[in-house]
Protein backbone atom coordinates (compact mmCIF):
# COMPACT_ATOMS: atom_id res chain seq x y z
CA UNK A 1 0.00 0.00 0.00
CA UNK A 2 1.29 3.77 -0.93
CA UNK A 3 2.38 5.92 2.56
CA UNK A 4 2.25 9.50 2.32
CA UNK A 5 5.01 11.28 3.46
CA UNK A 6 5.47 15.28 2.73
CA UNK A 7 9.32 15.65 1.64
CA UNK A 8 9.65 19.04 2.00
CA UNK A 9 11.01 19.38 5.60
CA UNK A 10 13.71 16.55 4.88
CA UNK A 11 16.99 18.55 4.81
CA UNK A 12 19.51 15.98 3.45
CA UNK A 13 22.26 15.82 5.65
CA UNK A 14 24.86 13.44 3.30
CA UNK A 15 26.85 16.12 1.22
CA UNK A 16 27.20 13.10 -1.02
CA UNK A 17 24.17 12.64 -1.43
CA UNK A 18 23.03 16.10 -2.31
CA UNK A 19 20.81 16.01 -5.76
CA UNK A 20 23.38 17.93 -7.46
CA UNK A 21 25.96 15.10 -6.65
CA UNK A 22 23.69 12.26 -7.82
CA UNK A 23 24.01 10.98 -11.47
CA UNK A 24 23.49 7.76 -13.20
CA UNK A 25 23.82 6.56 -16.97
CA UNK A 26 19.54 5.88 -17.94
CA UNK A 27 19.51 2.64 -19.67
CA UNK A 28 15.61 3.27 -20.30
CA UNK A 29 16.10 6.86 -21.50
CA UNK A 30 18.67 5.13 -24.68
CA UNK A 31 15.98 2.41 -24.95
CA UNK A 32 13.47 5.08 -25.40
CA UNK A 33 15.23 7.19 -27.48
CA UNK A 34 16.15 4.10 -29.63
CA UNK A 35 12.50 3.07 -29.77
CA UNK A 36 11.54 6.35 -30.80
CA UNK A 37 14.50 6.26 -33.54
CA UNK A 38 13.16 2.95 -35.13
CA UNK A 39 10.38 5.06 -36.78
CA UNK A 40 9.65 8.07 -38.24
CA UNK A 41 9.93 10.73 -35.97
CA UNK A 42 7.14 11.23 -33.60
CA UNK A 43 6.02 13.18 -31.35
CA UNK A 44 6.72 12.87 -27.14
CA UNK A 45 5.01 14.08 -24.66
CA UNK A 46 6.87 15.59 -21.49
CA UNK A 47 4.87 15.94 -18.25
CA UNK A 48 7.88 18.45 -16.39
CA UNK A 49 8.58 19.39 -14.62
CA UNK A 50 10.02 21.86 -17.29
CA UNK A 51 13.86 21.52 -18.09
CA UNK A 52 15.90 23.18 -20.44
CA UNK A 53 18.35 20.58 -21.01
CA UNK A 54 15.30 18.21 -21.30
CA UNK A 55 13.65 19.89 -24.19
CA UNK A 56 16.71 20.64 -26.14
CA UNK A 57 17.50 17.44 -25.98
CA UNK A 58 14.22 15.92 -27.01
CA UNK A 59 13.28 18.46 -29.27
CA UNK A 60 15.96 17.88 -31.55
CA UNK A 61 15.07 14.17 -31.56
CA UNK A 62 11.76 13.99 -32.43
CA UNK A 63 9.55 16.07 -34.96
CA UNK A 64 7.20 17.82 -31.92
CA UNK A 65 8.35 17.69 -28.45
CA UNK A 66 4.66 18.53 -26.27
CA UNK A 67 5.95 19.72 -22.97
CA UNK A 68 2.76 19.80 -20.12
CA UNK A 69 4.09 20.62 -16.98
CA UNK A 70 1.74 19.06 -14.54
CA UNK A 71 4.38 19.17 -11.49
CA UNK A 72 3.42 22.88 -11.61
CA UNK A 73 -0.10 22.64 -12.02
CA UNK A 74 -0.29 19.53 -9.18
CA UNK A 75 1.90 22.28 -6.80
CA UNK A 76 -0.78 24.95 -7.76
CA UNK A 77 -4.10 22.94 -7.32
CA UNK A 78 -2.92 21.39 -3.68
CA UNK A 79 -1.64 25.27 -2.88
CA UNK A 80 -5.04 26.01 -3.62
CA UNK A 81 -6.98 23.45 -2.10
CA UNK A 82 -8.62 22.40 -5.46
CA UNK A 83 -9.64 18.67 -6.36
CA UNK A 84 -6.86 17.33 -8.06
CA UNK A 85 -8.79 15.65 -10.53
CA UNK A 86 -8.99 19.44 -12.14
CA UNK A 87 -5.17 19.02 -13.42
CA UNK A 88 -6.19 15.84 -15.98
CA UNK A 89 -8.02 18.49 -18.17
CA UNK A 90 -5.11 20.08 -19.39
CA UNK A 91 -3.88 17.03 -21.19
CA UNK A 92 -6.56 17.09 -23.60
CA UNK A 93 -5.08 15.75 -26.29
CA UNK A 94 -6.63 13.93 -28.87
CA UNK A 95 -6.09 9.92 -28.82
CA UNK A 96 -3.34 7.98 -30.22
CA UNK A 97 -1.49 11.42 -30.41
CA UNK A 98 2.07 10.71 -29.28
CA UNK A 99 5.10 8.07 -29.45
CA UNK A 100 6.48 8.46 -26.56
CA UNK A 101 5.39 10.14 -23.18
CA UNK A 102 7.75 11.19 -20.08
CA UNK A 103 6.08 10.59 -16.62
CA UNK A 104 9.33 11.35 -14.76
CA UNK A 105 8.65 10.72 -10.88
CA UNK A 106 4.68 12.18 -11.32
CA UNK A 107 2.97 8.80 -9.69
CA UNK A 108 5.14 9.22 -6.74
CA UNK A 109 3.64 12.44 -6.31
CA UNK A 110 -0.04 11.27 -7.00
CA UNK A 111 -2.44 9.11 -5.15
CA UNK A 112 -3.54 6.12 -6.20
CA UNK A 113 -6.85 6.83 -7.72
CA UNK A 114 -5.07 9.74 -9.44
CA UNK A 115 -2.48 7.22 -10.84
CA UNK A 116 -5.10 5.35 -12.49
CA UNK A 117 -6.57 8.26 -14.03
CA UNK A 118 -3.15 9.29 -15.45
CA UNK A 119 -2.43 6.18 -16.53
CA UNK A 120 -5.77 5.75 -18.72
CA UNK A 121 -5.21 9.40 -19.81
CA UNK A 122 -1.63 8.28 -20.92
CA UNK A 123 -2.91 5.31 -22.40
CA UNK A 124 -5.50 6.83 -24.88
CA UNK A 125 -2.98 9.81 -25.49
CA UNK A 126 -0.36 7.17 -26.67
CA UNK A 127 -0.14 5.83 -30.00
CA UNK A 128 -0.22 1.69 -29.91
CA UNK A 129 3.32 0.49 -29.65
CA UNK A 130 4.07 3.95 -27.92
CA UNK A 131 6.48 4.33 -24.91
CA UNK A 132 5.71 5.50 -21.39
CA UNK A 133 8.94 6.17 -19.15
CA UNK A 134 8.17 6.34 -15.37
CA UNK A 135 10.86 6.84 -12.51
CA UNK A 136 9.91 5.24 -9.27
CA UNK A 137 12.25 7.09 -6.16
CA UNK A 138 11.96 5.20 -3.39
CA UNK A 139 12.21 7.35 0.23
CA UNK A 140 16.14 7.71 -0.40
CA UNK A 141 15.98 9.78 -3.20
CA UNK A 142 12.77 11.04 -2.31
CA UNK A 143 13.32 12.52 0.74
CA UNK A 144 15.22 15.51 -1.78
CA UNK A 145 11.66 16.67 -2.77
CA UNK A 146 11.24 17.34 -6.21
CA UNK A 147 13.68 17.25 -8.83
CA UNK A 148 14.03 17.67 -12.41
CA UNK A 149 15.99 14.76 -13.95
CA UNK A 150 18.58 16.46 -16.71
CA UNK A 151 19.29 14.03 -19.62
CA UNK A 152 23.24 14.84 -20.87
CA UNK A 153 25.26 13.28 -23.29
CA UNK A 154 25.00 9.69 -23.32
CA UNK A 155 21.76 9.43 -21.50
CA UNK A 156 24.04 10.67 -18.94
CA UNK A 157 21.14 11.95 -15.76
CA UNK A 158 21.72 14.20 -13.07
CA UNK A 159 18.93 15.51 -10.23
CA UNK A 160 18.40 19.17 -10.10
CA UNK A 161 15.83 20.56 -7.16
CA UNK A 162 13.21 22.32 -7.84
CA UNK A 163 12.83 24.61 -4.89
CA UNK A 164 9.22 26.27 -6.39
CA UNK A 165 7.92 22.45 -5.94
CA UNK A 166 6.65 20.92 -2.94
CA UNK A 167 4.65 17.79 -3.98
CA UNK A 168 4.15 15.13 -1.26
CA UNK A 169 5.76 11.67 -1.78
CA UNK A 170 3.94 8.12 -1.96
CA UNK A 171 6.17 5.38 -1.43
CA UNK A 172 5.19 2.20 -2.91
CA UNK A 173 6.25 -0.92 -4.01
CA UNK A 174 7.42 -1.99 -7.31
CA UNK A 175 4.62 -4.74 -7.53
CA UNK A 176 2.17 -1.69 -7.03
CA UNK A 177 3.80 0.20 -9.23
CA UNK A 178 3.60 -2.12 -12.01
CA UNK A 179 -0.50 -2.59 -11.19
CA UNK A 180 -1.33 0.66 -10.93
CA UNK A 181 -0.06 0.91 -14.79
CA UNK A 182 -2.18 -1.20 -16.27
CA UNK A 183 -2.92 -1.68 -19.01
CA UNK A 184 0.42 -0.47 -19.99
CA UNK A 185 2.67 -3.56 -20.00
CA UNK A 186 6.24 -3.28 -18.88
CA UNK A 187 8.93 -3.37 -21.13
CA UNK A 188 12.03 -3.24 -18.89
CA UNK A 189 12.98 -2.47 -15.82
CA UNK A 190 16.16 -1.09 -14.31
CA UNK A 191 17.27 -0.42 -10.53
CA UNK A 192 19.44 2.45 -10.27
CA UNK A 193 19.80 2.06 -6.35
CA UNK A 194 18.18 0.34 -3.53
CA UNK A 195 14.29 1.60 -4.14
CA UNK A 196 15.10 3.78 -7.36
CA UNK A 197 13.72 2.29 -10.51
CA UNK A 198 13.46 3.09 -14.41
CA UNK A 199 10.66 1.75 -15.95
CA UNK A 200 9.88 1.68 -19.90
CA UNK A 201 5.99 0.86 -20.54
CA UNK A 202 4.44 0.04 -23.61
CA UNK A 203 0.56 0.53 -25.28
CA UNK A 204 -0.49 -2.54 -27.16
CA UNK B 1 1.26 54.68 -24.63
CA UNK B 2 3.76 54.13 -27.21
CA UNK B 3 7.47 55.21 -26.14
CA UNK B 4 10.56 55.07 -27.18
CA UNK B 5 13.59 54.47 -25.36
CA UNK B 6 16.00 56.02 -27.63
CA UNK B 7 14.48 59.51 -28.54
CA UNK B 8 15.69 61.16 -31.91
CA UNK B 9 17.08 64.50 -31.94
CA UNK B 10 14.78 66.27 -34.07
CA UNK B 11 16.20 69.30 -34.22
CA UNK B 12 19.45 68.21 -35.93
CA UNK B 13 18.41 65.64 -37.92
CA UNK B 14 17.51 66.20 -41.75
CA UNK B 15 13.64 65.77 -42.27
CA UNK B 16 14.01 64.49 -45.64
CA UNK B 17 16.44 61.31 -44.63
CA UNK B 18 14.93 58.72 -42.63
CA UNK B 19 16.83 58.51 -39.39
CA UNK B 20 18.10 55.27 -38.23
CA UNK B 21 16.73 54.52 -34.78
CA UNK B 22 17.72 51.20 -32.94
CA UNK B 23 15.64 51.64 -30.02
CA UNK B 24 13.20 49.84 -29.07
CA UNK B 25 8.73 50.23 -28.63
CA UNK B 26 7.19 49.61 -25.65
CA UNK B 27 3.58 49.27 -25.37
CA UNK B 28 3.11 50.08 -21.64
CA UNK B 29 0.79 48.66 -19.25
CA UNK B 30 -2.37 51.18 -19.44
CA UNK B 31 -2.26 49.83 -23.36
CA UNK B 32 -4.28 47.67 -25.19
CA UNK B 33 -3.97 46.55 -28.91
CA UNK B 34 -6.29 44.46 -30.59
CA UNK B 35 -4.84 44.00 -33.86
CA UNK B 36 -1.77 43.49 -36.23
CA UNK B 37 1.12 44.95 -35.29
CA UNK B 38 4.32 45.06 -37.84
CA UNK B 39 7.77 46.90 -37.08
CA UNK B 40 11.14 46.86 -37.69
CA UNK B 41 12.32 47.33 -34.13
CA UNK B 42 12.34 45.90 -31.08
CA UNK B 43 9.38 45.93 -29.02
CA UNK B 44 8.69 45.53 -25.39
CA UNK B 45 5.05 44.59 -24.36
CA UNK B 46 3.86 45.27 -21.11
CA UNK B 47 0.28 45.55 -21.89
CA UNK B 48 -2.28 43.54 -23.62
CA UNK B 49 -2.19 42.56 -27.14
CA UNK B 50 -4.31 40.31 -29.06
CA UNK B 51 -4.09 39.65 -33.15
CA UNK B 52 -0.67 39.76 -34.31
CA UNK B 53 2.67 40.29 -33.63
CA UNK B 54 5.24 40.37 -36.74
CA UNK B 55 9.03 42.14 -35.90
CA UNK B 56 10.42 39.76 -38.07
CA UNK B 57 14.09 40.82 -37.87
CA UNK B 58 13.89 41.98 -34.49
CA UNK B 59 13.22 40.93 -31.01
CA UNK B 60 9.68 40.76 -29.27
CA UNK B 61 9.82 40.77 -24.94
CA UNK B 62 6.84 40.07 -23.51
CA UNK B 63 7.51 41.82 -20.26
CA UNK B 64 6.35 40.46 -16.46
CA UNK B 65 3.06 42.38 -16.85
CA UNK B 66 2.35 41.52 -20.11
CA UNK B 67 -0.69 39.87 -21.47
CA UNK B 68 -0.19 38.74 -25.10
CA UNK B 69 -2.62 36.48 -27.32
CA UNK B 70 -1.25 36.71 -30.80
CA UNK B 71 0.53 34.86 -33.72
CA UNK B 72 4.37 35.78 -33.43
CA UNK B 73 6.72 36.34 -36.29
CA UNK B 74 10.21 37.61 -34.50
CA UNK B 75 14.21 37.00 -34.64
CA UNK B 76 14.14 36.47 -30.95
CA UNK B 77 11.01 35.99 -28.67
CA UNK B 78 11.58 36.26 -24.36
CA UNK B 79 8.59 35.61 -22.71
CA UNK B 80 8.01 36.69 -18.90
CA UNK B 81 4.34 37.67 -18.96
CA UNK B 82 1.20 35.87 -19.97
CA UNK B 83 1.36 34.50 -23.96
CA UNK B 84 -0.84 32.25 -25.44
CA UNK B 85 -0.15 31.93 -29.49
CA UNK B 86 1.89 30.25 -31.72
CA UNK B 87 5.25 31.57 -32.07
CA UNK B 88 7.46 31.63 -35.44
CA UNK B 89 11.17 32.83 -34.91
CA UNK B 90 13.86 32.86 -36.93
CA UNK B 91 16.21 32.84 -33.63
CA UNK B 92 15.92 32.15 -29.75
CA UNK B 93 12.98 32.20 -27.84
CA UNK B 94 13.96 32.39 -23.94
CA UNK B 95 11.36 31.58 -21.50
CA UNK B 96 11.76 33.16 -18.15
CA UNK B 97 10.48 31.73 -14.71
CA UNK B 98 7.86 34.33 -14.62
CA UNK B 99 6.42 32.88 -18.00
CA UNK B 100 2.60 31.54 -18.47
CA UNK B 101 2.62 30.38 -21.92
CA UNK B 102 0.36 28.35 -23.15
CA UNK B 103 1.28 27.65 -27.17
CA UNK B 104 3.81 26.46 -30.42
CA UNK B 105 6.92 27.50 -30.90
CA UNK B 106 8.87 27.15 -33.89
CA UNK B 107 12.38 28.30 -33.29
CA UNK B 108 16.17 27.62 -33.98
CA UNK B 109 16.67 27.16 -30.50
CA UNK B 110 14.77 27.76 -26.63
CA UNK B 111 16.08 28.04 -23.52
CA UNK B 112 13.49 27.66 -20.30
CA UNK B 113 13.76 28.84 -16.75
CA UNK B 114 12.96 26.06 -14.13
CA UNK B 115 9.26 27.29 -12.64
CA UNK B 116 8.22 28.60 -16.32
CA UNK B 117 4.28 27.82 -16.34
CA UNK B 118 4.24 26.25 -20.01
CA UNK B 119 1.91 23.79 -22.16
CA UNK B 120 3.82 24.06 -25.42
CA UNK B 121 4.29 22.15 -28.58
CA UNK B 122 7.94 22.85 -29.59
CA UNK B 123 10.26 21.97 -32.95
CA UNK B 124 13.50 23.07 -33.56
CA UNK B 125 15.78 22.29 -36.24
CA UNK B 126 16.36 18.49 -35.77
CA UNK B 127 19.71 16.81 -35.07
CA UNK B 128 20.41 14.13 -38.02
CA UNK B 129 18.17 10.86 -37.89
CA UNK B 130 20.75 8.10 -36.17
CA UNK B 131 21.26 4.26 -37.32
CA UNK B 132 17.84 2.63 -36.33
CA UNK B 133 17.91 -0.30 -33.96
CA UNK B 134 15.71 -3.13 -32.75
CA UNK B 135 12.30 -2.22 -31.55
CA UNK B 136 11.37 -3.00 -28.16
CA UNK B 137 9.43 -5.86 -27.15
CA UNK B 138 7.40 -6.23 -23.75
CA UNK B 139 9.05 -8.62 -21.46
CA UNK B 140 7.79 -11.63 -19.84
CA UNK B 141 7.42 -12.84 -16.61
CA UNK B 142 10.41 -14.77 -16.91
CA UNK B 143 12.63 -11.65 -18.62
CA UNK B 144 11.13 -9.31 -15.73
CA UNK B 145 14.20 -9.54 -13.38
CA UNK B 146 15.32 -5.83 -12.92
CA UNK B 147 18.80 -5.42 -14.41
CA UNK B 148 21.02 -3.69 -11.81
CA UNK B 149 23.07 -0.29 -12.88
CA UNK B 150 24.99 1.34 -10.22
CA UNK B 151 24.35 4.91 -9.10
CA UNK B 152 27.25 6.90 -9.33
CA UNK B 153 27.28 9.92 -6.82
CA UNK B 154 29.89 12.51 -7.78
CA UNK B 155 32.00 10.23 -9.76
CA UNK B 156 31.77 7.29 -7.19
CA UNK B 157 30.10 4.34 -7.61
CA UNK B 158 27.68 3.37 -4.82
CA UNK B 159 26.89 -0.44 -6.45
CA UNK B 160 27.39 -2.30 -3.57
CA UNK B 161 27.27 -6.08 -3.99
Amino acid sequence: MATFATSADRPWKDPDLEPNAIEYNSNVLQLFMEGLDCQPPGQVLDLGPVCQENISFFARRVKRLYVCDMFIRLERCLGKGDSVGRIWQELDYPPESFDGILLWELADRLDDKEVRTLVKLCHTILKPGGMAVVLVLGEQIARFGVNSFVVGQDFKVRLRPQPHLHLPIRSRQNRDVLAMMTPLNPAKSFICRPGFMEFLFTRD
Amino acid sequence: MLKKNKKVNTDTAPSHVPAPVEGKTIIGEQITIDGTIQGKEDLLIEGSVKGRIEVEAHRLTVGSRGQVEAEIQAANVTISGRLVGNINATGKVEITKEADFNGEIKAKSISVEDGAYLKAVIELEREPGKKPVPAIKPEDKSASEPVKEPLILAGKSTGKS
